[in-house]
Protein backbone atom coordinates (compact mmCIF):
# COMPACT_ATOMS: atom_id res chain seq x y z
CA UNK A 1 0.00 0.00 0.00
CA UNK A 2 1.59 3.46 -0.94
CA UNK A 3 0.10 6.64 -0.19
CA UNK A 4 0.78 10.11 -1.94
CA UNK A 5 2.94 12.78 0.22
CA UNK A 6 0.83 15.69 0.93
CA UNK A 7 2.39 18.62 -0.53
CA UNK A 8 2.23 21.76 2.19
CA UNK A 9 3.24 24.07 -0.70
CA UNK A 10 0.36 26.00 -2.45
CA UNK A 11 -0.12 25.05 -6.15
CA UNK A 12 2.76 21.99 -5.63
CA UNK A 13 2.16 18.89 -6.66
CA UNK A 14 3.09 15.77 -4.86
CA UNK A 15 6.78 14.41 -5.32
CA UNK A 16 6.74 11.06 -4.09
CA UNK A 17 4.97 8.48 -1.90
CA UNK A 18 5.08 6.93 1.21
CA UNK A 19 5.85 2.91 1.37
CA UNK A 20 2.96 2.72 4.24
CA UNK A 21 4.63 -1.05 5.22
CA UNK A 22 8.03 1.02 6.46
CA UNK A 23 7.20 4.53 6.22
CA UNK A 24 10.01 5.47 3.45
CA UNK A 25 9.35 8.12 1.29
CA UNK A 26 9.93 7.42 -2.27
CA UNK A 27 10.56 10.41 -4.53
CA UNK A 28 9.45 10.04 -8.24
CA UNK A 29 12.85 9.67 -9.62
CA UNK A 30 13.06 6.92 -12.53
CA UNK A 31 16.51 6.48 -11.32
CA UNK A 32 14.93 5.22 -8.16
CA UNK A 33 14.25 1.49 -8.30
CA UNK A 34 11.82 1.80 -5.43
CA UNK A 35 9.89 4.39 -7.83
CA UNK A 36 10.41 1.94 -10.37
CA UNK A 37 8.96 -0.62 -8.45
CA UNK A 38 6.05 1.38 -7.27
CA UNK A 39 4.99 1.80 -10.69
CA UNK A 40 5.08 -2.05 -11.92
CA UNK A 41 2.90 -2.90 -8.92
CA UNK A 42 0.52 -0.26 -9.29
CA UNK A 43 0.02 -1.32 -13.11
CA UNK A 44 0.03 -4.92 -12.09
CA UNK A 45 -2.82 -4.07 -9.84
CA UNK A 46 -1.34 -5.79 -6.78
CA UNK A 47 -0.86 -3.04 -4.74
CA UNK A 48 -3.09 0.09 -3.58
CA UNK A 49 -2.76 3.81 -4.01
CA UNK A 50 -4.19 6.45 -1.16
CA UNK A 51 -4.33 9.90 -2.04
CA UNK A 52 -2.68 12.58 -0.24
CA UNK A 53 -5.66 12.51 2.42
CA UNK A 54 -6.03 8.74 2.50
CA UNK A 55 -8.61 8.15 0.45
CA UNK A 56 -7.95 4.64 -1.90
CA UNK A 57 -7.71 5.27 -5.25
CA UNK A 58 -9.53 2.26 -7.60
CA UNK A 59 -6.80 0.50 -9.77
CA UNK A 60 -8.14 2.55 -12.71
CA UNK A 61 -7.44 6.07 -11.22
CA UNK A 62 -4.65 4.97 -9.67
CA UNK A 63 -2.78 3.20 -13.20
CA UNK A 64 -3.83 6.57 -14.55
CA UNK A 65 -2.18 8.84 -12.25
CA UNK A 66 0.97 7.03 -12.66
CA UNK A 67 0.47 7.01 -16.38
CA UNK A 68 0.94 11.20 -15.54
CA UNK A 69 4.35 10.39 -13.77
CA UNK A 70 7.90 10.99 -15.24
CA UNK B 1 99.51 -14.78 -45.50
CA UNK B 2 96.36 -15.90 -43.03
CA UNK B 3 96.58 -16.61 -39.72
CA UNK B 4 95.10 -20.57 -39.00
CA UNK B 5 95.77 -20.86 -35.27
CA UNK B 6 97.06 -18.91 -32.66
CA UNK B 7 98.55 -20.00 -29.51
CA UNK B 8 96.88 -19.18 -26.20
CA UNK B 9 98.96 -16.19 -24.70
CA UNK B 10 100.75 -15.38 -28.52
CA UNK B 11 98.44 -12.36 -28.79
CA UNK B 12 98.17 -9.64 -25.93
CA UNK B 13 94.95 -8.45 -25.08
CA UNK B 14 96.29 -4.47 -25.51
CA UNK B 15 98.24 -5.67 -28.70
CA UNK B 16 94.86 -6.32 -30.41
CA UNK B 17 94.41 -3.00 -31.87
CA UNK B 18 97.40 -2.58 -33.76
CA UNK B 19 98.06 -6.12 -34.74
CA UNK B 20 94.43 -6.33 -36.68
CA UNK B 21 93.19 -3.67 -39.10
CA UNK B 22 89.83 -2.79 -38.88
CA UNK B 23 86.95 -5.32 -39.51
CA UNK B 24 90.16 -7.72 -40.10
CA UNK B 25 88.16 -10.43 -37.12
CA UNK B 26 84.63 -10.92 -37.87
CA UNK B 27 81.86 -12.80 -36.24
CA UNK B 28 82.12 -15.55 -38.31
CA UNK B 29 86.25 -15.55 -37.53
CA UNK B 30 85.64 -16.54 -34.13
CA UNK B 31 84.59 -19.69 -32.79
CA UNK B 32 81.92 -20.72 -30.56
CA UNK B 33 83.12 -20.74 -26.80
CA UNK B 34 86.48 -18.63 -28.26
CA UNK B 35 85.61 -15.88 -26.17
CA UNK B 36 84.02 -16.35 -22.61
CA UNK B 37 83.64 -13.37 -20.25
CA UNK B 38 87.21 -14.19 -18.71
CA UNK B 39 88.86 -13.26 -21.25
CA UNK B 40 87.21 -9.99 -21.61
CA UNK B 41 89.28 -6.73 -19.82
CA UNK B 42 86.79 -4.36 -18.14
CA UNK B 43 85.45 -2.04 -21.03
CA UNK B 44 86.40 -3.70 -24.41
CA UNK B 45 83.01 -4.16 -25.64
CA UNK B 46 80.36 -1.02 -24.91
CA UNK B 47 77.68 0.44 -26.63
CA UNK B 48 79.35 1.61 -29.68
CA UNK B 49 80.97 -2.06 -30.83
CA UNK B 50 77.42 -3.57 -30.39
CA UNK B 51 75.93 -3.58 -34.04
CA UNK B 52 71.67 -3.75 -34.05
CA UNK B 53 70.71 -7.53 -33.48
CA UNK B 54 73.94 -8.81 -32.71
CA UNK B 55 73.14 -9.93 -29.13
CA UNK B 56 69.78 -11.80 -29.60
CA UNK B 57 67.25 -12.52 -26.10
CA UNK B 58 68.40 -16.67 -26.77
CA UNK B 59 71.93 -15.43 -26.63
CA UNK B 60 71.65 -13.85 -22.99
CA UNK B 61 71.98 -17.06 -20.60
CA UNK B 62 69.58 -16.72 -17.38
CA UNK B 63 70.86 -14.74 -14.87
CA UNK B 64 73.45 -13.43 -16.91
CA UNK B 65 72.11 -9.88 -16.09
CA UNK B 66 71.45 -9.44 -12.68
CA UNK B 67 70.12 -5.44 -11.17
CA UNK B 68 74.00 -5.11 -10.03
CA UNK B 69 74.42 -4.61 -13.65
CA UNK B 70 72.70 -2.63 -14.80
CA UNK B 71 74.06 1.18 -14.36
CA UNK B 72 71.70 4.23 -14.07
CA UNK B 73 69.19 4.87 -16.82
CA UNK B 74 70.89 2.08 -18.77
CA UNK B 75 67.22 0.84 -19.29
CA UNK B 76 64.50 3.62 -20.27
CA UNK B 77 61.10 2.81 -22.14
CA UNK B 78 62.02 3.16 -25.66
CA UNK B 79 65.04 0.54 -24.79
CA UNK B 80 62.03 -1.71 -24.10
CA UNK B 81 60.16 -2.91 -27.53
CA UNK B 82 56.62 -3.85 -27.47
CA UNK B 83 56.23 -7.72 -25.78
CA UNK B 84 59.80 -7.30 -24.63
CA UNK B 85 58.51 -7.98 -21.00
CA UNK B 86 55.69 -10.24 -20.38
CA UNK B 87 52.88 -8.03 -19.32
CA UNK B 88 54.59 -5.17 -19.63
CA UNK B 89 52.25 -3.91 -22.95
CA UNK B 90 49.24 -5.64 -20.82
CA UNK B 91 49.43 -3.13 -18.57
CA UNK B 92 50.30 -0.34 -20.85
CA UNK B 93 47.28 2.29 -20.54
CA UNK B 94 46.01 0.85 -17.78
CA UNK B 95 45.48 3.12 -15.01
CA UNK B 96 47.77 3.35 -11.40
CA UNK B 97 44.29 3.70 -9.70
CA UNK B 98 40.96 3.01 -9.75
CA UNK B 99 41.27 -0.36 -11.50
CA UNK B 100 38.87 -1.89 -9.65
CA UNK B 101 35.16 -1.35 -10.61
CA UNK B 102 34.55 -3.44 -7.93
CA UNK B 103 32.93 -1.13 -4.69
CA UNK B 104 34.01 -2.70 -1.17
CA UNK B 105 35.98 -5.27 -2.65
CA UNK B 106 37.15 -5.94 0.69
CA UNK B 107 34.21 -5.97 3.06
CA UNK B 108 35.32 -3.34 4.60
CA UNK B 109 32.23 -0.80 4.73
CA UNK B 110 29.22 -2.56 6.77
CA UNK B 111 26.58 0.30 6.86
CA UNK B 112 23.25 -2.21 7.69
CA UNK B 113 23.97 -5.11 9.77
CA UNK B 114 27.18 -7.25 10.59
CA UNK B 115 25.26 -10.42 10.47
CA UNK B 116 21.89 -10.95 8.93
CA UNK B 117 20.26 -14.36 9.88
CA UNK B 118 16.77 -16.07 7.82
CA UNK B 119 17.41 -14.81 4.64
CA UNK B 120 14.79 -15.70 2.40
CA UNK B 121 14.71 -13.34 0.02
CA UNK B 122 17.13 -10.76 -2.49
CA UNK B 123 18.47 -7.84 -0.94
CA UNK B 124 21.27 -5.90 0.40
CA UNK B 125 21.62 -7.05 4.14
CA UNK B 126 25.16 -6.63 5.08
CA UNK B 127 28.42 -5.55 3.40
CA UNK B 128 27.83 -2.33 1.38
CA UNK B 129 27.10 -2.81 -2.00
CA UNK B 130 27.15 -6.69 -2.82
CA UNK B 131 23.76 -8.44 -2.33
CA UNK B 132 21.91 -11.70 -2.27
CA UNK B 133 19.56 -12.86 -5.33
CA UNK B 134 17.39 -16.08 -4.20
CA UNK B 135 14.72 -17.87 -4.88
CA UNK B 136 13.21 -21.32 -3.46
CA UNK B 137 16.75 -21.80 -2.24
CA UNK B 138 16.76 -22.64 1.74
CA UNK B 139 17.52 -20.11 4.31
CA UNK B 140 20.75 -18.02 4.62
CA UNK B 141 22.98 -16.14 6.85
CA UNK B 142 24.94 -13.10 5.26
CA UNK B 143 27.37 -11.41 7.46
CA UNK B 144 31.04 -9.65 7.50
CA UNK B 145 33.71 -11.72 9.36
CA UNK B 146 37.10 -10.11 10.36
CA UNK B 147 38.21 -12.78 12.28
CA UNK B 148 38.73 -16.31 9.91
CA UNK B 149 40.64 -14.24 7.04
CA UNK B 150 43.69 -12.54 9.31
CA UNK B 151 43.60 -15.98 10.79
CA UNK B 152 43.94 -18.20 7.90
CA UNK B 153 43.56 -16.74 4.64
CA UNK B 154 44.74 -13.57 2.41
CA UNK B 155 46.40 -11.52 5.40
CA UNK B 156 46.10 -8.20 3.34
CA UNK B 157 42.63 -8.64 3.92
CA UNK B 158 40.89 -7.72 7.75
CA UNK B 159 37.21 -9.07 6.42
CA UNK B 160 35.35 -11.24 4.63
CA UNK B 161 31.31 -11.48 3.41
CA UNK B 162 30.56 -14.98 3.93
CA UNK B 163 27.47 -17.09 3.06
CA UNK B 164 26.04 -19.81 4.66
CA UNK B 165 23.66 -22.06 4.82
CA UNK B 166 21.05 -22.20 7.57
CA UNK B 167 18.15 -24.32 6.44
CA UNK B 168 18.86 -26.29 3.11
CA UNK B 169 17.83 -27.60 -0.20
CA UNK B 170 18.54 -30.44 -1.35
CA UNK B 171 16.17 -30.13 -4.80
CA UNK B 172 16.70 -26.68 -6.20
CA UNK B 173 13.94 -27.94 -9.44
CA UNK B 174 13.93 -26.04 -12.27
CA UNK B 175 14.00 -21.79 -11.21
CA UNK B 176 15.58 -22.09 -7.38
CA UNK B 177 18.81 -19.97 -7.47
CA UNK B 178 21.18 -18.19 -4.97
CA UNK B 179 23.66 -15.45 -6.63
CA UNK B 180 25.59 -13.20 -4.87
CA UNK B 181 26.31 -9.97 -6.85
CA UNK B 182 27.75 -6.54 -6.67
CA UNK B 183 25.53 -4.24 -9.70
CA UNK B 184 27.16 -1.92 -11.45
CA UNK B 185 25.97 1.43 -12.70
CA UNK B 186 27.05 2.89 -16.47
CA UNK B 187 28.95 5.57 -15.63
CA UNK B 188 31.33 3.45 -14.04
CA UNK B 189 31.96 1.17 -16.79
CA UNK B 190 32.74 3.52 -20.16
CA UNK B 191 35.85 2.61 -19.98
CA UNK B 192 34.90 -0.72 -20.99
CA UNK B 193 34.30 0.35 -24.36
CA UNK B 194 31.84 -2.57 -24.19
CA UNK B 195 30.30 -3.00 -27.69
CA UNK B 196 33.02 -1.08 -29.47
CA UNK B 197 35.72 -2.22 -31.81
CA UNK B 198 38.23 -1.65 -29.04
CA UNK B 199 36.45 -3.09 -26.48
CA UNK B 200 38.54 -4.36 -23.66
CA UNK B 201 38.27 -7.77 -21.42
CA UNK B 202 37.35 -7.94 -17.88
CA UNK B 203 39.29 -9.55 -15.38
CA UNK B 204 37.87 -10.51 -12.10
CA UNK B 205 39.78 -11.46 -8.98
CA UNK B 206 39.17 -12.15 -5.69
CA UNK B 207 39.84 -14.79 -2.94
CA UNK B 208 37.18 -17.52 -0.99
CA UNK B 209 37.11 -20.00 1.27
CA UNK B 210 33.77 -22.70 0.84
CA UNK B 211 33.12 -25.86 2.44
CA UNK B 212 32.58 -27.49 -0.48
CA UNK B 213 34.89 -28.47 -2.86
CA UNK B 214 33.71 -28.12 -6.54
CA UNK B 215 32.71 -26.25 -9.17
CA UNK B 216 31.26 -22.65 -9.31
CA UNK B 217 29.87 -20.29 -11.68
CA UNK B 218 31.09 -16.28 -12.10
CA UNK B 219 29.17 -14.42 -14.83
CA UNK B 220 28.80 -11.10 -15.76
CA UNK B 221 25.41 -10.18 -16.71
CA UNK B 222 24.68 -6.93 -19.27
CA UNK B 223 21.66 -5.21 -18.25
CA UNK B 224 21.41 -3.13 -21.32
CA UNK B 225 21.47 -5.26 -24.10
CA UNK B 226 21.08 -8.51 -22.52
CA UNK B 227 23.83 -10.37 -22.69
CA UNK B 228 26.07 -12.32 -21.00
CA UNK B 229 28.95 -14.30 -20.71
CA UNK B 230 29.94 -17.10 -17.72
CA UNK B 231 33.35 -18.96 -16.75
CA UNK B 232 33.65 -21.69 -14.20
CA UNK B 233 36.71 -21.70 -11.04
CA UNK B 234 37.09 -25.06 -9.52
CA UNK B 235 37.11 -24.33 -5.13
CA UNK B 236 39.78 -27.15 -5.10
CA UNK B 237 40.25 -27.44 -0.98
CA UNK B 238 37.42 -27.31 1.78
CA UNK B 239 37.86 -24.86 4.04
CA UNK B 240 40.87 -23.15 2.77
CA UNK B 241 41.63 -19.66 1.22
CA UNK B 242 42.30 -19.86 -2.68
CA UNK B 243 42.28 -16.89 -4.90
CA UNK B 244 40.62 -17.05 -8.26
CA UNK B 245 41.72 -14.96 -10.93
CA UNK B 246 38.84 -15.22 -14.38
CA UNK B 247 39.26 -13.54 -17.40
CA UNK B 248 36.16 -12.24 -19.61
CA UNK B 249 36.85 -11.75 -23.25
CA UNK B 250 35.79 -8.70 -24.74
CA UNK B 251 32.15 -7.93 -26.65
CA UNK B 252 32.33 -5.79 -29.31
CA UNK B 253 28.67 -5.93 -29.41
CA UNK B 254 26.58 -3.84 -26.97
CA UNK B 255 27.43 -0.52 -25.17
CA UNK B 256 26.69 0.30 -21.96
CA UNK B 257 24.64 2.68 -21.53
CA UNK B 258 26.52 5.77 -20.22
CA UNK B 259 23.99 6.63 -17.54
CA UNK B 260 23.40 6.18 -13.70
CA UNK B 261 21.30 3.42 -13.97
CA UNK B 262 22.47 -0.56 -13.70
CA UNK B 263 24.40 -1.77 -16.22
CA UNK B 264 26.09 -4.36 -15.06
CA UNK B 265 26.20 -7.48 -12.87
CA UNK B 266 29.39 -9.02 -11.94
CA UNK B 267 27.69 -11.87 -10.04
CA UNK B 268 28.78 -15.48 -8.36
CA UNK B 269 26.53 -18.55 -8.87
CA UNK B 270 26.04 -20.34 -5.45
CA UNK B 271 22.72 -22.77 -6.23
CA UNK B 272 21.09 -22.91 -9.64
CA UNK B 273 18.01 -24.79 -10.65
CA UNK B 274 17.81 -26.79 -14.45
CA UNK B 275 16.18 -23.37 -15.53
CA UNK B 276 20.27 -22.16 -15.54
CA UNK B 277 22.41 -25.45 -16.35
CA UNK B 278 20.30 -27.31 -18.72
CA UNK B 279 22.43 -26.43 -21.68
CA UNK B 280 26.37 -25.41 -22.15
CA UNK B 281 28.53 -22.78 -20.13
CA UNK B 282 28.31 -19.65 -22.25
CA UNK B 283 31.68 -19.08 -22.02
CA UNK B 284 31.64 -15.92 -24.77
CA UNK B 285 29.24 -13.13 -25.17
CA UNK B 286 26.03 -13.57 -26.07
CA UNK B 287 22.36 -12.88 -26.03
CA UNK B 288 20.75 -14.57 -22.37
CA UNK B 289 19.73 -17.88 -22.73
CA UNK B 290 19.43 -18.52 -19.29
CA UNK B 291 20.08 -22.46 -19.63
CA UNK B 292 23.55 -21.58 -20.55
CA UNK B 293 24.45 -19.19 -17.50
CA UNK B 294 25.24 -21.42 -14.53
CA UNK B 295 26.09 -25.05 -16.02
CA UNK B 296 28.01 -26.86 -13.59
CA UNK B 297 27.19 -24.73 -10.66
CA UNK B 298 27.56 -27.38 -7.33
CA UNK B 299 24.38 -26.44 -5.10
CA UNK B 300 25.84 -25.18 -1.92
CA UNK B 301 22.04 -24.47 -0.70
CA UNK B 302 21.94 -28.52 -0.31
CA UNK B 303 23.37 -29.11 3.55
CA UNK B 304 22.81 -26.82 6.41
CA UNK B 305 26.45 -25.20 7.85
CA UNK B 306 27.70 -25.35 3.99
CA UNK B 307 29.55 -21.52 3.82
CA UNK B 308 31.58 -19.66 1.04
CA UNK B 309 33.39 -16.87 2.13
CA UNK B 310 34.64 -14.15 -0.68
CA UNK B 311 36.90 -11.49 -0.20
CA UNK B 312 39.31 -9.10 -2.30
CA UNK B 313 36.83 -8.75 -5.37
CA UNK B 314 38.20 -6.51 -7.83
CA UNK B 315 37.16 -6.07 -11.29
CA UNK B 316 39.08 -4.89 -14.13
CA UNK B 317 39.98 -4.08 -17.89
CA UNK B 318 42.76 -6.18 -19.59
CA UNK B 319 43.88 -9.86 -19.23
CA UNK B 320 45.98 -9.56 -16.13
CA UNK B 321 45.00 -9.56 -12.34
CA UNK B 322 47.17 -6.90 -10.48
CA UNK B 323 47.20 -6.48 -7.32
CA UNK B 324 44.23 -5.92 -5.29
CA UNK B 325 43.60 -2.05 -5.13
CA UNK B 326 43.47 -1.13 -1.37
CA UNK B 327 41.65 2.04 -1.19
CA UNK B 328 41.52 4.31 2.06
CA UNK B 329 38.55 3.69 4.40
CA UNK B 330 37.53 7.50 3.89
CA UNK B 331 37.46 6.95 0.20
CA UNK B 332 35.67 3.40 -0.24
CA UNK B 333 33.48 4.66 2.68
CA UNK B 334 32.29 7.71 0.28
CA UNK B 335 31.94 5.61 -2.89
CA UNK B 336 29.34 3.44 -0.92
CA UNK B 337 27.01 6.48 -0.15
CA UNK B 338 26.41 7.47 -3.40
CA UNK B 339 24.26 4.59 -2.82
CA UNK B 340 23.51 4.10 0.48
CA UNK B 341 23.68 6.56 3.50
CA UNK B 342 23.22 5.40 7.15
CA UNK B 343 22.65 8.44 9.37
CA UNK B 344 20.10 6.66 11.59
CA UNK B 345 19.65 6.50 15.11
CA UNK B 346 21.11 5.58 17.51
CA UNK B 347 23.36 3.66 15.00
CA UNK B 348 25.34 6.82 14.07
CA UNK B 349 23.20 9.20 16.57
CA UNK B 350 20.71 11.63 16.21
CA UNK B 351 21.88 13.92 13.24
CA UNK B 352 18.60 16.33 12.17
CA UNK B 353 15.90 18.40 14.18
CA UNK B 354 13.74 20.66 14.77
CA UNK B 355 13.43 22.87 18.22
CA UNK B 356 11.82 26.27 18.90
CA UNK B 357 8.66 28.23 19.64
CA UNK B 358 5.60 26.21 17.71
CA UNK B 359 1.72 26.42 17.09
CA UNK B 360 -0.35 23.92 17.03
CA UNK B 361 -1.33 22.25 13.43
CA UNK B 362 1.47 24.44 11.80
CA UNK B 363 4.18 22.52 9.90
CA UNK B 364 7.90 22.96 11.01
CA UNK B 365 10.55 22.58 8.23
CA UNK B 366 14.06 21.17 8.04
CA UNK B 367 16.64 20.99 5.46
CA UNK B 368 19.65 18.64 5.16
CA UNK B 369 22.27 17.73 2.78
CA UNK B 370 23.52 14.03 2.52
CA UNK B 371 27.42 13.83 3.06
CA UNK B 372 28.09 12.85 -0.46
CA UNK B 373 25.90 13.51 -4.00
CA UNK B 374 23.73 10.17 -4.38
CA UNK B 375 23.22 8.43 -7.23
CA UNK B 376 19.40 9.13 -7.88
CA UNK B 377 17.14 11.05 -5.52
CA UNK B 378 17.06 7.99 -2.49
CA UNK B 379 14.11 6.54 -0.42
CA UNK B 380 14.19 7.65 2.74
CA UNK B 381 13.19 6.38 6.38
CA UNK B 382 13.09 8.05 9.88
CA UNK B 383 13.96 6.86 12.65
CA UNK B 384 12.76 8.64 15.48
CA UNK B 385 14.97 9.69 19.41
CA UNK B 386 12.12 12.47 20.29
CA UNK B 387 9.54 14.81 20.44
CA UNK B 388 8.30 16.83 22.32
CA UNK B 389 4.37 19.04 21.11
CA UNK B 390 5.11 17.12 18.04
CA UNK B 391 3.64 13.86 17.12
CA UNK B 392 5.47 10.58 17.88
CA UNK B 393 6.24 8.33 14.04
CA UNK B 394 8.02 9.49 10.79
CA UNK B 395 8.00 13.48 9.67
CA UNK B 396 7.27 13.99 5.94
CA UNK B 397 10.21 14.35 3.20
CA UNK B 398 8.73 16.48 1.04
CA UNK B 399 11.26 17.13 -1.64
CA UNK B 400 14.03 15.12 -2.08
CA UNK B 401 16.42 14.97 -4.30
CA UNK B 402 20.35 14.05 -5.18
CA UNK B 403 22.06 16.09 -2.85
CA UNK B 404 19.46 16.73 -0.05
CA UNK B 405 16.22 16.44 1.37
CA UNK B 406 13.56 18.99 2.96
CA UNK B 407 11.32 16.97 5.52
CA UNK B 408 8.35 18.50 7.96
CA UNK B 409 6.22 17.71 10.64
CA UNK B 410 3.20 19.67 12.05
CA UNK B 411 2.94 20.84 15.94
CA UNK B 412 0.16 19.31 17.98
CA UNK B 413 0.19 21.24 20.47
CA UNK B 414 1.05 25.24 21.32
CA UNK B 415 4.25 25.88 23.52
CA UNK B 416 7.71 27.39 23.56
CA UNK B 417 10.14 24.47 23.45
CA UNK B 418 8.98 22.03 20.89
CA UNK B 419 11.26 19.62 19.00
CA UNK B 420 11.49 16.55 16.79
CA UNK B 421 15.12 14.62 16.60
CA UNK B 422 15.84 11.43 14.44
CA UNK B 423 18.36 10.12 11.74
CA UNK B 424 17.82 8.70 8.26
CA UNK B 425 18.50 6.33 6.02
CA UNK B 426 18.90 7.00 2.26
CA UNK B 427 18.95 4.27 -0.29
CA UNK B 428 19.78 4.83 -4.00
CA UNK B 429 20.92 1.36 -4.73
CA UNK B 430 20.85 -0.06 -8.18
Amino acid sequence: MYKLIKSIFPNSLSNGVIRLSDGACIPFDPANTDYANFKKEINAETVELQDAEGNTMTAAEAKAYVATLP
Amino acid sequence: MPLTKVSSGVIAANAVVDSFGTQSITSDKIGLGAITGNTLAPNIINANNIVNASITGAKIAANTITGDDLGQNSVSANNIATNAIENYTALTNRPLSNRNIVINGAMTVVQRNANTTSITTTGYYSPDRFNIELSSAGTWTMNVDSVGVNRAGPNEFGNSCNLIVTTANTNLGTGGYVIFSQLVEGLNLQQVKKGTANAESLTVSFWAKSSNTGTFICELYDNDNSRQCSQSYTISTAGTWEKKVITFPADTTGRFDNDNALSLYLTFWLASGTTFTSGTLNTTWASVTNANRAVGQLNLANRAGNYIAITGVQMETGTVATPFEMRSIGTEFQLCQRYYIDASYPNTGATIGFSGNVTNGNPYFVNFTYPVRMRAAPTLTWTSWADALFPAGSPTFQFTGVVGSNLYKSANATGVSGYFLGGYTASAEL
